[in-house]
């Protein structure tokens, strides 16, 4: 039993190692949003195999939508149609050369200088139960009363946002008003 | 609990399981299609139609677009198959028989839908063009609002069962269906089926008026894989519509997973004939209305489903 296992470990530490650093090597937006999207999938697998199964098929149906949005917006902010023109993804080499360092460093000494329980991996089921309790304990009423208002808050917010448009009211319909006429031109 | 099948012998089975059902669906796309047209053609016709185009498709040559994003353009296909296929494999056929049935089946279903948006869009972006391109956008507007009453009308079928497991929402169901405890939660699923197969009403990023959309520069033995993959992801919604709302493989005299084709082919059905029937709305009118209809009326469902459990 153990070897599969091993095996699907080493498989999911190489995709997501890999493709995180692909996030770095590619040259598009939406490159870059997917092959971090491959490098989430990779830390996935690793939460299902360690018995933490809700939190990994989590993370892929959160980071699914998440890139996606990402790399949207990213393409709509900067001028690059569609993310298709390569660009550089790679910026202020200094500080992201000290920050990358300072965090393997941490994450290192926290593998290796860390005990880890030698436990069997837990039931799926109470393993997810556990975290719900170990998050939120008594307040899970409260916190899901605040994310069904949050949600609704969104909603909101954007159907008033969105009432006004740049050519003015939204229900009126957004039809771009017609070049101003230069008289003297004429 | 349900016992698992053997690892090697999964594959057979969701192959066994999903090329039938593909073929057929695909039949009967054709043949409601050909009836609403007005179009008659016999049943040899009708049963060789999805041969017949399987065939022309696999002869065509495959001419490709500009500088396309080689690698994305060529597992977009192959991964909207295999969401279609674990999305499948997350459905327990019978009360003994089961391929896998996670602890976090509805999480693990609706990731797998999730990834698909992933796929259609890098289906229109990879090819490098407009139109495909277009699709891509239109499936993102889609999904987003889309898996929002799709994964909470799944939410409220599992509060009954008290388990994310798809054999204990199907066991859950024994004395009354979800359809009947829970009746928001099937026409809602059902729009969302729409919606992640982008069929019928909602299909907007391989539609016409895009010359196919994301499917606009595909041709040959991919655009066969990603037709298939289409039809596979139909079965695979419907499938799980049928073992969260009408009690699965539950019924009288006949065997579990006799019981569970046939619902999954009702809905199939359902899903087809709405197909050939109603005309697409438009995108922003879908949008409005998901967000401000599907998402509070998804809310509301799983309120009542809580109280109902409470």
């Amino acid at each position: 039993m153990t070897e599969p296992l091993d095996a699907l470990f080493w498989l999911s530490s190489t995709v997501a190692v890999f493709s995180a650093w692909r996030v770095f090597r590619a040259d598009s937006m939406v490159r870059a949003a997917y092959w971090l999207m491959g490098s989430f999938v990779g830390v996935a697998g690793i939460l299902v195999l360690v018995g933490a199964e809700f939190l990994g098929l989590v993370l892929i149906l959160m980071m699914a939508g998440e890139m996606t949005i990402m790399a949207v917006f990213m393409v709509m902010f900067m001028m690059n149609p569609a993310g298709l023109n390569p660009m550089n993804m790679v910026h202020q080499h200094r500080t992201s050369l000290l920050a990358g360092v300072l965090s393997f460093v941490g994450l290192g000494a926290i593998a290796l200088l860390a005990s880890f329980p030698q436990a069997p991996p837990p039931d799926p089921a109470a393993a997810t139960s556990d975290l719900g309790h170990e998050l939120l304990g008594g307040s899970m009423l409260v916190f899901q009363t605040a994310g069904v208002a949050l949600l609704s808050t969104m909603i909101g917010s954007i159907a008033l946002a969105a009432q006004r448009g740049r050519y003015g009211s939204a229900a009126e319909g957004s039809e771009e008003p017609g070049a101003p006429i230069d008289e003297e031109d004429a | 609990m349900t016992t698992p099948l053997p690892l090697w012998l999964a594959p057979a089975v969701v192959a066994s399981v999903l090329a039938p059902a593909v073929y057929l669906t695909w039949v009967l796309d054709r043949w409601v299609g050909a009836r609403v047209a007005g179009r008659r053609t016999s049943l040899g016709q009708t049963l060789a139609s999805p041969l017949a185009e399987a065939a022309q498709l696999m002869l065509q040559s495959s001419p490709r677009a500009e500088r396309p994003d080689r690698v994305t353009w060529l597992l977009a296909p192959a991964s909207l198959s295999g969401l279609a296929v674990v999305a499948v494999a997350t459905v327990p056929l019978g009360p003994m028989l089961h391929i896998a049935d996670a602890p976090g089946g509805i999480v693990l279903f609706g990731a797998a839908i999730a990834l698909v948006m992933v796929a259609v869009f890098l289906h229109g972006w990879s090819a490098n063009s407009l139109f495909p391109l277009m699709g891509g956008y239109r499936f993102i507007a889609l999904a987003l609002s889309f898996e929002m009453p799709l994964a909470l009308v799944l939410i409220a079928a599992a509060l009954p069962a008290e388990s994310l497991r798809f054999s204990d929402i199907v066991q859950s169901q024994v004395d009354v269906w979800n359809v009947v405890r829970q009746p928001l939660g099937l026409p809602l699923y059902l729009i969302a089926t729409l919606g992640a197969s982008f069929w019928g009403p909602l299909a907007f990023p391989d539609a016409p008026d895009l010359a196919g959309g994301t499917t606009a520069e595909s041709s040959g033995a991919a655009l066969l894989v990603w037709t298939a993959a289409r039809y596979a992801l139909l079965v695979a919604l419907c499938a799980v519509g049928a073992a969260v709302f009408l009690g699965g493989w539950l019924g009288p005299g006949l065997p579990g997973p006799i019981w569970l084709a046939f619902k999954t082919a009702g809905l199939v059905a359902t899903v087809v004939v709405i197909g050939h029937h109603v005309a697409r709305v438009r995108l922003e009118d879908f949008v409005v209305v998901a967000w401000t209809v599907l998402i509070p009326l998804a809310l509301v469902d799983v309120f009542l489903s809580g109280l109902l459990v409470l």
